[in-house]
C-alpha cells in the first residue's frame, strides 16, 4: 500500500487523494531487539540521567564538577612531568619518584569517588521506583535481574570515569611525553594494573550505593545515607583503632578499603598510605572487599525480587 | 438597573515563565455567582487561578480581589478559598485534622465545629480516623473542597474540582457550587467536563493559548459568532418544501435533508431564521414538529473558540 | 438567602494557636519511621564507640573522646541529621505542593518559618544529643566532655537549622546541596585556612567543645562571645531570609 504521508510522488491534487498527518496510536511494527536491546537502551538512558545529559544545566553541575575534581590532579601531575622532566633529569632525579604513583593517586580522588557514588545510583534506582517507571521497564523484555544488571552497568560505567579515567589519562599522557613506563612490556604491566585498580575502586562503592538506593525511593535520603555510612565508617574505625582495637578493624573503613587494595596492587608497602592498615594482610583486605561487595549485591538483588511492581 | 460590584478584577495581566508566555494581556471582571473558566490544556487557566489567589504574581497588569492585592494583602487570604489542582494533602492528618488546621489558621473561633460542618457539607465523616493518604482520589477531592469552604470565604477558586468524583458526588458538588454562588459568593471553577460545567450556570471565561478568547453567557457568545453558521434541526411532515421556503426567505445558508421528516439548516442569521421558520411552515402548509439548535451548547461554543 | 457582602478592608485576623498547630503538623510530617530509625542507628554506633573508648581505659580518654565527638558528632551526625529534618520542614511541602495549604492562610510568614524551625529542633535535638551524650559519658572523658557535647551540639544545631530550613525553601534538592555544603565546604575547603574556617558552622561548635573540654584542635579557635553569638546570628539571618523568601516566592 502506498503511504500518502511519505510518498513524495503522491499527487495530492488528484481527485480522491487525501493525506493523514497523524493517525493517533498505532502498534509498533518495527524490529524488536529483545532483552539485550532493552538493556543497552536502559544503560544508555541511565548514563545520560546520571550525567545530566539532555537535561537542564543544574543536573550537570554535580557530575561534571566531580569529574573535574577527579581529573585536576592528573592534569597537574602530567603538566609537571612534561614541563620539568628535563630539569629533573639534569639534577639526576627520576621524575617518577617525585610525582605520586598510580596507587597514591587514589588518595587525591577518593572523595570524588564517594561523592559520585553517593549521587549516581540513587539517581537511577530511586527515581524509577518513585515515579513508577520500573513498572514500565519490567513490562518490557527486561526481567528484574536484567534491569538491575543494566542499572549496575550504567552506574559502574559512570563511576569508572573517575576511578579508571584519570590514572589511564596519566599513563597515556606520561607515555606520550616520554616519562611513562619503559617499553611495551612496562606499559602493559602498568596498564593492566590501572584497569584492575579502576575496577577495584569502583565496584565496592557501586555495590554499596546500589544497596542503599534500593532501600528508599528518596534520592536525597539515599545519598545522605551513603555519605553517612562511608564517612561514619572512617571515623568509627579510626576511633576504635585509636582506642586499642584490633588493626584488622581497618577493613570496616569502607572508603579506604578499596584505596588501600589499589595501593598494594601497585606494590606500595602496607601502611604507606594509612598507618592503621600496616599490619593488615592483603588477604584480609581482599576477603573483606569481596564479602562486603557480595553482601551488598545479594541485598540489592533480594530487595528487587521482593519489590511489588504495579504495571 | 443595579450594578453588581466586581469581586475579581483582572486588568491587562500577562505572565511568562522564561520564554513561555502563559498568560497574555488578559482583562476581565467577575462578580458574585458561578463562573466557569474553560480552555484546553496549557491555555493558562491554572496560572490565572493561581494569580487570583496570590500564589504567583502577574509579570504585567494588576489582579484585584475584593479590592485588594492577593499577592501582598495577607488579610485577604481570610476571604479566599482554593481547591488546588494537585491531589496531595498532608498525608499524616485525618480529614478532620486537615480541615480543622485550615479553620485554626483562619482564626475561626470554633475550629472543631467549623471543620465538622464543612466535612458534612461534602458528605465526609468527621469521625473518620483514617489518614487522608488512605483516601481515594474522589474523597481527597472532597476534603480539599471542605478546607476551601471551612472559613466561608467570599471568593472560592476551584481548579478542576470534579476530577475523580463519582457521578453522584459530581452532582452533589455542582449543586454545592451553585448554592455558594446563589449566596452571593464569587465561585470560579475550571473544568474540562463541559456538560457539567454547563450546569454550573451559563457564565464562562474561555482561554486559548494564554489569551482570553471569550467571556460572558455562552449562549450570547454563540450568538456573536457570526463567522460560524448556526445549525438547527427542523422536523416536519413536509421537510423538502419547508427547506425550499427557508432558502427562498433567505433565512438559511444551506439545508440538508435527513430521513423522511428532518431538515438540517445552517444559518448565519438566527434571529431572521426564528422569525421566518413559522411563517415558512405556514406558507408551505407544513406542520412543524421540532425546531432544535444543534450547536448552541457549551461544547460547541468551546469547540468553535478553541478550534479556530 | 443570606446576602454576602464583600469587605473592602482586609485586616489580618488574629490566629491564636496557629504556631502550635503548624508546629504539630511539621513535627508529625518530619518524624517518619525511616528517618528516625536510620539516624537513631547512627546514634547507637556513637554509643558503641564511646563504650569501646571507655572500655580501653586510655590515659588520654578525654582527648580520644573529644576527637570522636568532634569527628563523628559535630562533623557528621549533627549536620546531616539536622539537614534531613530541617530541609524537609518546608522543603517537602514546597516540593509536593502542600505548602499552598499553609501559604493561603492569613498567617504571618514568620510564624510558619518559626514553627518549621522549632519542629526541626524538637525532632533533631534528642535524636542527636542523647546518643552523643551517652557516648561522651561512656568514653570516660568526664563531665566536661558531656557538657561540651551538649553545648557544641546545641550551638551548631541552632545555626544548621536556620541554614537548612532556608535551603529547603530555596532549592529543589536541598539534601544534596546541603550534603555538598557539609562535606565539600565544611569538610574540605573550610579546613584549609583560617578565613574559610570562620565561614563554617562546625568551627564554632568545635571551638565551644574545645573551650569546655580544654582539648585543642588544629583549626582556628574562636573568641568567647563570638563562638556563641555567631551561630545564633547565622540562624536568625537565615530564618529571616526564609521568611522573606516564603513571602515572595511562587507557590505551586
Amino acid at each position: 500500500m502506498t503511504n500518502p504521508t511519505t510518498d513524495p510522488t503522491t499527487d495530492l491534487s488528484a481527485p480522491g487523494t487525501a493525506r493523514i498527518l497523524d493517525r493517533g496510536y498505532r502498534p509498533y511494527e518495527g524490529p524488536r531487539r529483545g532483552a539485550r536491546g532493552a538493556m543497552r537502551s536502559l544503560i544508555r538512558h541511565s548514563v545520560q540521567r546520571v550525567l545530566g545529559l539532555k537535561r537542564n544545566v543544574w543536573t550537570k553541575v554535580l557530575p561534571f564538577l566531580t569529574i573535574f575534581f577527579a581529573y585536576v590532579p592528573a592534569i597537574v601531575f602530567v603538566g609537571v612531568a612534561v614541563l620539568l622532566k628535563d630539569r629533573f633529569a639534569t639534577e639526576g632525579v627520576d621524575i617518577n619518584d617525585v610525582l605520586p604513583s598510580y596507587g597514591e593517586y587514589y588518595l587525591f580522588i577518593w572523595a570524588a569517588i564517594e561523592v559520585f557514588a553517593a549521587f549516581s545510583a540513587p539517581e537511577v534506582l530511586c527515581t524509577d521506583r518513585r515515579t513508577g517507571m520500573i513498572g514500565l521497564y519490567l513490562a518490557s523484555p527486561l526481567r528484574r535481574d536484567t534491569y538491575l544488571m543494566a542499572k549496575a552497568a550504567a552506574v559502574g560505567f559512570v563511576l569508572s570515569i573517575v576511578t579508571l579515567g584519570p590514572p589511564l589519562f596519566m599513563l597515556i599522557a606520561r607515555t606520550i611525553a616520554g616519562v611513562g613506563p619503559d617499553g611495551v612490556g612496562g606499559f602493559v604491566a602498568v596498564a593492566w594494573r590501572v584497569v584492575v585498580a579502576g575496577i577495584i575502586a569502583a565496584v565496592l562503592p557501586l555495590a554499596m550505593t546500589l544497596a542503599i538506593a534500593s532501600t528508599t525511593t528518596r534520592r536525597a535520603a539515599a545519598s545522605a545515607a551513603f555519605i553517612l555510612i562511608s564517612l561514619g565508617s572512617i571515623v568509627v574505625t579510626e576511633a576504635l583503632i585509636n582506642a586499642g582495637g584490633s588493626k584488622t578493624l581497618f577493613v570496616f573503613n569502607l572508603p579506604y578499603l578499596p584505596i588501600e587494595l589499589v595501593a598494594r596492587l601497585f606494590g606500595e608497602p602496607a601502611g604507606k598510605i594509612w598507618s592503621s592498615s600496616a599490619s593488615v594482610p592483603t588477604s584480609s583486605l581482599v576477603i573483606a572487599y569481596l564479602v562486603f561487595t557480595a553482601l551488598c549485591a545479594l541485598f540489592v538483588r533480594t530487595r528487587y525480587q521482593r519489590i511489588r511492581v504495579t504495571r | 438597573m443595579t450594578t453588581i460590584e466586581p469581586m475579581i478584577e483582572v486588568d491587562g495581566v500577562s505572565k511568562w515563565f522564561g520564554d513561555l508566555v502563559a498568560v497574555s494581556d488578559i482583562s476581565f471582571e467577575v462578580g458574585p455567582g458561578v463562573t466557569a473558566l474553560l480552555g484546553p490544556n496549557g491555555a493558562g487557566k491554572s496560572t490565572i487561578l493561581r494569580m487570583l489567589c496570590g500564589l504567583t504574581g502577574p509579570a504585567r497588569g494588576t489582579v484585584r480581589v475584593l479590592g485588594g492585592d492577593p499577592r501582598r494583602d495577607l488579610g485577604l487570604a481570610r476571604h479566599i478559598g482554593l481547591v488546588p489542582q494537585q491531589e496531595v494533602t498532608f498525608e499524616t492528618l485525618t480529614a478532620f485534622e486537615f480541615v480543622r488546621l485550615a479553620a485554626v489558621l483562619h482564626g475561626l473561633g470554633h475550629p472543631d465545629g467549623a471543620a465538622a460542618l464543612a466535612l458534612g457539607v461534602v458528605e465526609l465523616d468527621p469521625a473518620d480516623r483514617r489518614p487522608t493518604s488512605t483516601y481515594s482520589k474522589g474523597m481527597r477531592q472532597r476534603v480539599k473542597v471542605a478546607q476551601a469552604i471551612v472559613h466561608q470565604p467570599h471568593v472560592i477558586v476551584l481548579d478542576e474540582p470534579l476530577t475523580g468524583l463519582d457521578p453522584r458526588q459530581r452532582l452533589h458538588m455542582i449543586n454545592l457550587f451553585q448554592r455558594l454562588g446563589e449566596d452571593g459568593r464569587c465561585v470560579i471553577v475550571s473544568s474540562h467536563v463541559l456538560d457539567e460545567v454547563e450546569r454550573f450556570g451559563s457564565r464562562v471565561l474561555v482561554m486559548v493559548q494564554g489569551r482570553l478568547a471569550a467571556e460572558g453567557d455562552f449562549h450570547a457568545i454563540r450568538e456573536l459568532m457570526d463567522d460560524r453558521p448556526h445549525r438547527v434541526r427542523v422536523r416536519s411532515d413536509r421537510p423538502r418544501v419547508l427547506a425550499t421556503a427557508l432558502l427562498d426567505a433567505e433565512a438559511a445558508l444551506a439545508v440538508r435533508l435527513e430521513g423522511a421528516d428532518t431538515v438540517i439548516v445552517d444559518t448565519d442569521q438566527v434571529a431572521r431564521f426564528r422569525r421566518c421558520v413559522a411563517a415558512a411552515a405556514q406558507r408551505s402548509d407544513a406542520h412543524l414538529w421540532e425546531v432544535t439548535p444543534l450547536d448552541d451548547d457549551l461544547e460547541s461554543v468551546f469547540r468553535y473558540l478553541v478550534g479556530r | 438567602m443570606t446576602e454576602i457582602r464583600a469587605p473592602r478592608r482586609h485586616p489580618t485576623p488574629r490566629t491564636p494557636g496557629a504556631v502550635m498547630s503548624l508546629y504539630r503538623l511539621m513535627l508529625t510530617s518530619q518524624v517518619t519511621r525511616t528517618r528516625v530509625i536510620g539516624l537513631s542507628a547512627l546514634g547507637l554506633v556513637s554509643v558503641f564507640v564511646g563504650f569501646a573508648i571507655g572500655h580501653a581505659h586510655l590515659h588520654d580518654a578525654l582527648r580520644q573522646g573529644t576527637r570522636f565527638i568532634n569527628g563523628f558528632g559535630l562533623s557528621l551526625l549533627v549536620p546531616v541529621a539536622t539537614l534531613v529534618f530541617a530541609s524537609a520542614s518546608l522543603g517537602d511541602p514546597n516540593e509536593d505542593g502542600t505548602l499552598v495549604y499553609l501559604w493561603l492562610r492569613p498567617v504571618a510568614r514568620a510564624k510558619i518559618v518559626a514553627a518549621a524551625a522549632l519542629a526541626s529542633f524538637t525532632v533533631t535535638w534528642p535524636i542527636v544529643t542523647i546518643p552523643l551524650v551517652i557516648s561522651a559519658a561512656l568514653t570516660g572523658g568526664g563531665r566536661s566532655l558531656v557538657v561540651g557535647t551538649v553545648a557544641g551540639v546545641t550551638v551548631s544545631m541552632v545555626a544548621y537549622i536556620g541554614l537548612f530550613v532556608a535551603l529547603g525553601l530555596r532549592v529543589k534538592r536541598a539534601t544534596v546541596w546541603g550534603l555538598l555544603y557539609i562535606f565539600v565546604w565544611e569538610g574540605f575547603v573550610a579546613t584549609g585556612n583560617n578565613t574559610a574556617s570562620r565561614l563554617a558552622v562546625r568551627t564554632y561548635a568545635r571551638s565551644v567543645l574545645s573551650h569546655i573540654t580544654g582539648e585543642t584542635f588544629r583549626v582556628t579557635d574562636i573568641a568567647s562571645p563570638w563562638r556563641w553569638l555567631v551561630p545564633v546570628a547565622v540562624a536568625l539571618v537565615a530564618l529571616a531570609y526564609a521568611t522573606r523568601r516564603l513571602s515572595r516566592q511562587d507557590v505551586a
